[in-house]
């Protein structure tokens, strides 16, 4: 038999290798079947659906001039403030000698920008149960210092903007409780003492559901050797009550100040500081993409076990032998097209909820707050990361229903169980599971947050790199 | 060298069977090779392992001298159809061809060109879910052909198709041998080869049974005998087995001789004066070589009968 001469391709010289291609193919697979892209496209549907039937059954619940910003509907501003104006850089000083309201109840100094609501402030106050703490803004936390035993020195001391507290067992001898920076407080400021406490909160979970029902408590403390440096001779102490708090209408005449031989009586209802029970308006708005990702991670799936159902992806594997380079390029097809669904989503959610939550009363968040630009990018991000870990467990699995069925139990199970849990064990399985990314939706630190934004965030990508680490590893491994 | 398909000692196992064990054979640029076995001898597994799918327990698969998982643009080195029906059933033909197209790397045009060249031209804008099997193997082949390689697999390519189109895919793979590529082709009928194949690659239970070419297998099969029409059979027999053949009835009023030559018979009749109206070498069928090969590698025997009380 001869030889004949090898044939060759005319293609070859014209044909280029690279991941761009890859993805180009993995894109042109995923369009070009119209029920996947008909699925992405009612995720959308859904998700702004659920936002608008939200919106629909939100009413006002009477907050008064209805302030949306997020940063100040979720906090308290209230208890009581016996103060005198402090121009420039000063200090306060004076000793809390009797307190009551319990063990949270907060007694001590504050300087703060003005009397209005939410203007910025540092308090530095005695809890019977927490001690000394120097508190400022409405979120958690602040540095901690000192016993509470009373009676007890403190001291605040502006300048600039800084404001640092001390305090005192005797008045003598001082430590350092610690120091905050008030961005924007005014040079014109206000000093002098406080009382609050924070609500009495019933928290009743069911299955489900839960019900809030709290109401403003009142504390009182006495205050002697009060002095302001610089001191302004005659000048008079005024009074700032409680306003409305989110929870209701003030309460006028609740609380006051009375002076007498040197010692301020004061007593107020109503904390300062976070408000650990307020709704999420922004989160609730966006409840829909639980229901919109069920959509995705269909679509996702199939977009993989089809071709194992198929055999198309021994076609593919034969066009490209690398396979951990097709398993990412079919993981970022995925993710970009759930990303730019999710955007849409949440978008449209947002922007369509706002006329129907006006005409019932309830402000709209701001659309430029930071905490609600997070929670609307946050969850595109999150469908987008959803969507990959959807292509890793159905490369693992290789068939629709266990894939589709897991990946949806890991997500959504944990937030339905939670709520029939104990709080404690809800926190864990909200921390712990991949449902944990739903954090990112979050605009306000609720009592029940259990992991924040972007910690919650990085366990669902933690989990997603876990799987698509398994998934390639698979890939590699098993026989196509 | 560019464009060979090699297989050296191949060896597979599925859990307890041995799929594919010890084989080696090379398919070579301008020829048409048949590789054939019964169902379940191993076959679309030495295909799937000759294009890196399937990892291979011993042994290589070389395309062209270069195991096919090394290759940059394997599509311009090796065409494969190792399954018509592998394509979504709700994506266009065309479609199907353009992502193939982009993973492999290839310009867009060539998925014009093989449209063409298969005569898919009016059903590549319907989705490939409603094409009839003798569609699917014509994008199959499309498909393959997309990389123009030098070496082409066909796994079972006119499995069920009518003549007319295994007359064209005959045509075809004979005209893709003429431009001087290897084309190797699977099939589990030895007639569906029958004037296609022009070496043959015969396997069962996964072991090689034969490499040879077309004729020499006919040769082998035929075994140089001679059938004899003669009226007086028993007195034929009587002579030629004197004169140390084999001889066996093939019905009435024919023998078939082995182990002498034409030539021999006819002298040795005449001389004994025994009348006969034929002598002609015996011409095995490709099939019937196939059958004599396979007999014992045949996977699958009808065994439930004697299993009964």
């Amino acid at each position: 038999m001869t030889a004949a001469t090898s044939y060759r391709s005319t293609v070859q010289a014209e044909a280029r290798d690279g991941f761009g291609r890859l993805l180009l193919a993995e894109w042109t697979k995923f369009r070009t079947v119209p029920r996947w892209v008909l699925a992405v496209g009612a995720s959308v549907a859904l998700t702004v659906l659920v936002a608008l039937l939200t919106a629909a059954g939100s009413a006002s619940s009477g907050t008064g001039e209805g302030t949306a910003d997020p940063a100040r509907s979720g906090i308290f501003d209230m208890g009581h403030f016996t103060y005198q104006p402090l121009e420039g850089d000063g200090t306060v000083t004076a000793r809390v000698t009797a307190q009551e309201g319990g063990a949270r109840a907060k007694a001590g100094l504050m300087i703060r920008g003005s009397a209005e609501r939410g203007t910025p402030y540092a308090a530095l106050a005695v809890t019977p149960g927490d001690g000394v703490r120097l508190q400022t803004g409405y979120r958690d936390g602040g540095a901690g210092g000192g016993p509470g035993a009373l009676p007890r020195w403190l001291r605040l001391t502006r300048s600039g903007t800084t404001v640092t507290g001390y305090e005192s067992p005797d008045g003598r001898a001082w430590s350092r409780v610690g120091s905050v920076r008030l961005e924007g407080l005014p040079r014109s400021a206000l000093a002098g003492m406080f009382v609050a406490a924070p609500d009495d909160v019933v928290v009743e979970r069911r299955f489900g559901s839960e019900s809030i029902s709290g109401e403003p408590a009142a504390a009182t403390a006495a205050f002697d050797r009060v002095s302001m440096v610089p001191a302004r001779p005659g000048a008079a102490w005024q009074d700032r009550g409680t306003p409305g708090g989110p929870g209701g209408p003030a309460e006028p005449g609740a609380g006051g100040s009375t002076l007498s031989g040197g010692t301020f009586t004061l007593s107020g209802y109503g904390d300062i500081g976070p408000n650990a029970f307020a709704d999420d308006l922004t989160k609730t708005i966006l409840t829909g993409v639980l229901i919109g990702q069920t959509a995705i991670v269909a679509a996702a799936v199939l977009f993989v076990t089809s071709e194992y159902r198929r055999r198309t992806l021994r076609t593919t594997f034969a066009a490209s032998p690398r396979r951990g380079r097709v398993l990412a390029a079919k993981a970022l097809v995925a993710g970009l097209v759930s990303l730019a669904a999710g955007l849409a989503a949440s978008c449209g959610a947002m922007l369509l909820a706002r006329p129907m939550l006006r005409s019932n009363g309830v402000a709209p968040p701001p659309l430029w707050d930071a905490a609600v630009l997070r929670a609307v990018l946050g969850t595109a991000a999150l469908l987008g990361v959803i969507a990959v870990f959807a292509v890793a467990v159905a490369v693992i699995v290789r068939r629709s229903a266990p894939a589709i069925t897991i990946v949806l139990l890991l997500l959504l199970v944990p937030q339905i169980v939670a709520t029939g849990l104990p709080l404690s064990a809800a926190r864990w399985l909200e921390r712990l599971t991949p449902a944990a990314g739903f954090a990112i939706q979050q605009t306000v630190a609720r009592f029940d947050r259990a992991i924040g934004p972007w910690a919650g965030f990085g366990v669902l990508c933690a989990y997603t790199a876990l799987a698509l680490a398994a998934a390639a590893f698979l890939l590699r491994r098993r026989d196509a | 060298m560019d464009a060979t398909i090699e297989v050296r000692g191949l060896r597979k196992r599925y859990g307890p069977t041995l799929a594919v064990d010890a084989l080696s054979f090379t398919a070579r640029p301008g020829q048409v090779t048949g590789f054939v076995g019964p169902n379940g001898a191993g076959k679309s597994t030495t295909l799937r392992m000759i294009m890196g799918l399937d990892r291979p327990d011993a042994g290589s698969a070389l395309v062209g001298g270069r195991p096919y998982r090394s290759l940059r643009t394997p599509l311009c080195r090796l065409g494969a159809m190792l399954d018509a029906s592998a394509v979504h059933p709700a994506r266009r033909a065309r479609d199907h061809l353009r992502w193939l197209a982009h993973a492999g790397g290839l310009p867009r045009r060539r998925v014009e060109e093989v449209i063409e060249l298969t005569g898919l031209a009016s059903a590549a804008g319907r989705r490939a879910g409603g094409f009839s099997l003798g569609m699917r193997q014509r994008l199959g082949i499309a498909a393959a052909l997309l990389g123009d390689p030098p070496a082409l697999m066909f796994d079972e390519p006119v499995n069920g198709l009518d003549p007319e189109g295994i007359t064209w895919i005959r045509g075809l793979l004979r005209s893709l041998a003429a431009e001087g590529r290897a084309v190797l082709v699977s099939s589990h009928l030895m007639s569906e080869l029958e004037g296609g194949a022009d070496r043959l690659v015969v396997i069962g239970r996964g072991r090689l049974i034969a490499d040879t070419s077309v004729a020499d297998l006919l040769e082998a099969a035929s075994g140089g005998r001679v059938e004899l029409r003669t009226a007086e059979r028993q007195e034929a027999m009587t002579v030629l087995a004197r004169a140390g053949a084999t001889v066996t009835a093939a019905g009435p009023g024919a023998v078939t001789v082995a182990g002498l030559p034409a030539e021999r018979i006819i002298a040795l009749l005449t001389g004994e004066g025994v009348a006969f109206s034929g002598v002609s070498e015996h011409r095995a069928s490709l099939e019937e070589a196939y059958m004599e090969l396979t007999r014992d590698a045949v996977e699958f025997r009808a065994v439930a009968g004697r299993e009964a009380p």
